[in-house]
C-alpha cells in the first residue's frame, strides 16, 4: 500500500515537473491560445449594439467629403486667377480684308462682306416671294438675276428671271 | 416645421441681423469726429476720373518738348463682372489703340465688345476735343476695371434656405496718350531672378557699428 502511495505522488509530482518545464520552455500546449493581457482582467465583451454610424449617410456627410481646411488667402487666389495661363493671349491672325479694308481673321470670311451679301441676298429672295405669291410654287426651272439695264444671255434662255431694280454691286460676277 | 432654421439658415440670419446691428451703430452712436470717415453717397458718386480731363497746363514755352496729349475716358455702371473686365484690361494694357480695338473685335467675350465702343468714344473725343492730330497716333497707357454699384437679390435653396445673389457692375477706365507705345523690354525669369538675388545681396545694416 505504501509503494503505491509513493508510486502516485511520484508519479504526480513529476507530471508536475515536466508541465512545469514545457512552461518554462513556452511548448506547453495548455497555454496555446491565450491572450497576453495585462490591464483589466476581464475581456472586452462585444457590445450589442454596432458603433453608431452616421444616420442617414446623406444627412451630415462631414466624415467622408472633402472641406477646404483653411481660407484661401487673396495672395494666393490672386496668384492663381493671374498665372499666365489664365491670361488672355493676344491674337496674331488679324489682317485686313483685301476687299472691303476692314480687319478679318485669316481662316475666317471677312464679316464686312460677307454682310452685304446676305443683305442683297434678302432682297433677291423678296423679290422672288413677291414673283411666286405664296409657298410651294417654285418653278421647275433655274432661276437667274438680273439687274438694271441687262438681256438674258444665249445659255441663260430658259432660266426664271428674277428682276433687281438696281444696277449690278461689282462683287456679284456674272 | 420646428426645425425649419436649420444651423446653416441660423448663422446667415445671425449674420444679417451683425451686419444692421453694426450699421444701426454706426449711424446712430457715431460722433462728427467719427462721420468723416463713413463713406457717404457723395463719395460714391464723385468722378474723378472725368474730372482730370478738365485739368488745365501753363502754355508750353518753345524750347520745351511736346507735352502729349491725354485722354481719361470711362463708362460705369456696365452689367459684366469686375474680375472677367480685368483680363480684358490688363490684355491691351500698352498697345496702340488700332492693336487694341482690333485684339478686341475678334476676343468673344461680351465685355470685349462694350470695351471696344468706349476705345471708339476715347478716340473719337481725342480727335474732337483734346487736339490729336492723328487718331491712330495713340495708346492705351492706362486701362483697368473697379467694381459698380451691385442689385441684391435673393437665390432661393431648398429647405427654405436663402442666400443673397449680387447682380454685379463694373467701370471701367482707359486713358490713351497721344504718341507711339513705350517699348517695354521683356525681361526673362533669369533675369528677373538675377535682380532678386541682387537685391538681397544689396542690403546693409545701418546704424551699425
Amino acid at each position: 500500500m505504501n509503494l503505491a502511495a509513493l508510486v502516485t505522488s511520484l508519479r504526480c509530482s513529476l507530471l508536475r515537473i515536466e508541465s512545469r518545464l514545457l512552461q518554462a520552455a513556452g511548448l506547453d500546449p495548455h497555454l496555446a491560445p491565450a491572450l497576453a493581457v495585462s490591464g483589466p482582467s476581464f475581456l472586452p465583451q462585444l457590445r450589442p449594439q454596432e458603433e453608431q454610424e452616421q444616420p442617414s449617410a446623406l444627412q451630415d456627410s462631414i466624415m467622408w467629403m472633402a472641406a477646404p481646411k483653411k481660407r484661401r488667402t487673396i495672395e494666393v487666389n490672386r496668384t492663381r486667377r493671374r498665372a499666365d495661363s489664365n491670361l488672355l493671349k493676344v491674337k496674331t491672325n488679324i489682317e485686313p480684308c483685301l476687299e472691303c479694308g476692314h480687319l478679318k481673321q485669316k481662316h475666317v470670311l471677312c464679316g464686312v462682306c460677307y454682310a452685304k451679301v446676305c443683305k442683297e441676298t434678302g432682297r433677291i429672295r423678296q423679290q422672288i416671294q413677291a414673283m411666286e405669291g405664296g409657298p410651294l410654287r417654285a418653278p421647275t426651272v433655274e432661276s437667274m438675276v438680273l439687274y438694271e439695264g441687262e438681256t438674258p444671255n444665249q445659255q441663260d434662255k430658259d432660266k426664271r428671271i428674277v428682276e433687281r431694280a438696281r444696277k449690278r454691286p461689282a462683287w456679284f460676277s456674272y | 416645421m420646428a426645425t425649419a432654421m436649420t444651423g446653416r439658415g441660423f448663422c446667415l440670419v445671425r449674420s444679417l441681423s451683425g451686419m444692421f446691428h453694426s450699421s444701426l451703430q454706426a449711424l446712430g452712436g457715431s460722433s462728427p469726429q467719427q462721420l468723416s470717415c463713413l463713406h457717404t453717397s457723395a463719395a460714391l458718386e464723385s468722378k474723378h476720373w472725368e474730372k482730370r480731363n478738365l485739368k488745365l497746363y501753363a502754355p508750353q514755352l518753345p524750347e520745351e518738348p511736346r507735352r502729349p496729349a491725354e485722354i481719361h475716358h470711362s463708362r460705369r455702371q456696365i452689367k459684366y463682372s469686375k474680375d472677367k473686365m480685368w483680363y480684358l484690361a490688363k490684355m491691351i494694357q500698352g498697345m496702340s489703340i488700332d492693336e487694341a480695338i482690333s485684339q478686341l473685335e475678334f476676343n468673344d467675350k461680351k465685355g470685349a465688345r462694350i470695351m471696344k465702343e468706349i476705345l471708339l468714344e476715347a478716340q473719337e473725343m481725342a480727335v474732337n476735343h483734346h487736339n490729336v492730330e492723328y487718331r491712330s497716333n495713340l495708346y492705351v497707357a492706362e486701362s483697368f476695371s473697379s467694381k459698380g454699384r451691385y442689385l441684391k437679390r435673393i437665390r432661393y435653396h431648398g429647405k427654405g434656405m436663402f442666400g443673397i445673389m449680387d447682380k454685379v457692375y463694373c467701370h471701367y477706365f482707359v486713358k490713351l496718350v497721344e504718341g507711339s507705345p513705350p517699348k517695354t523690354e521683356e525681361k526673362t525669369s533669369f533675369d528677373q531672378a538675377k535682380e532678386y538675388v541682387q537685391s538681397l545681396k544689396n542690403r546693409t545694416i545701418i546704424h551699425s557699428l
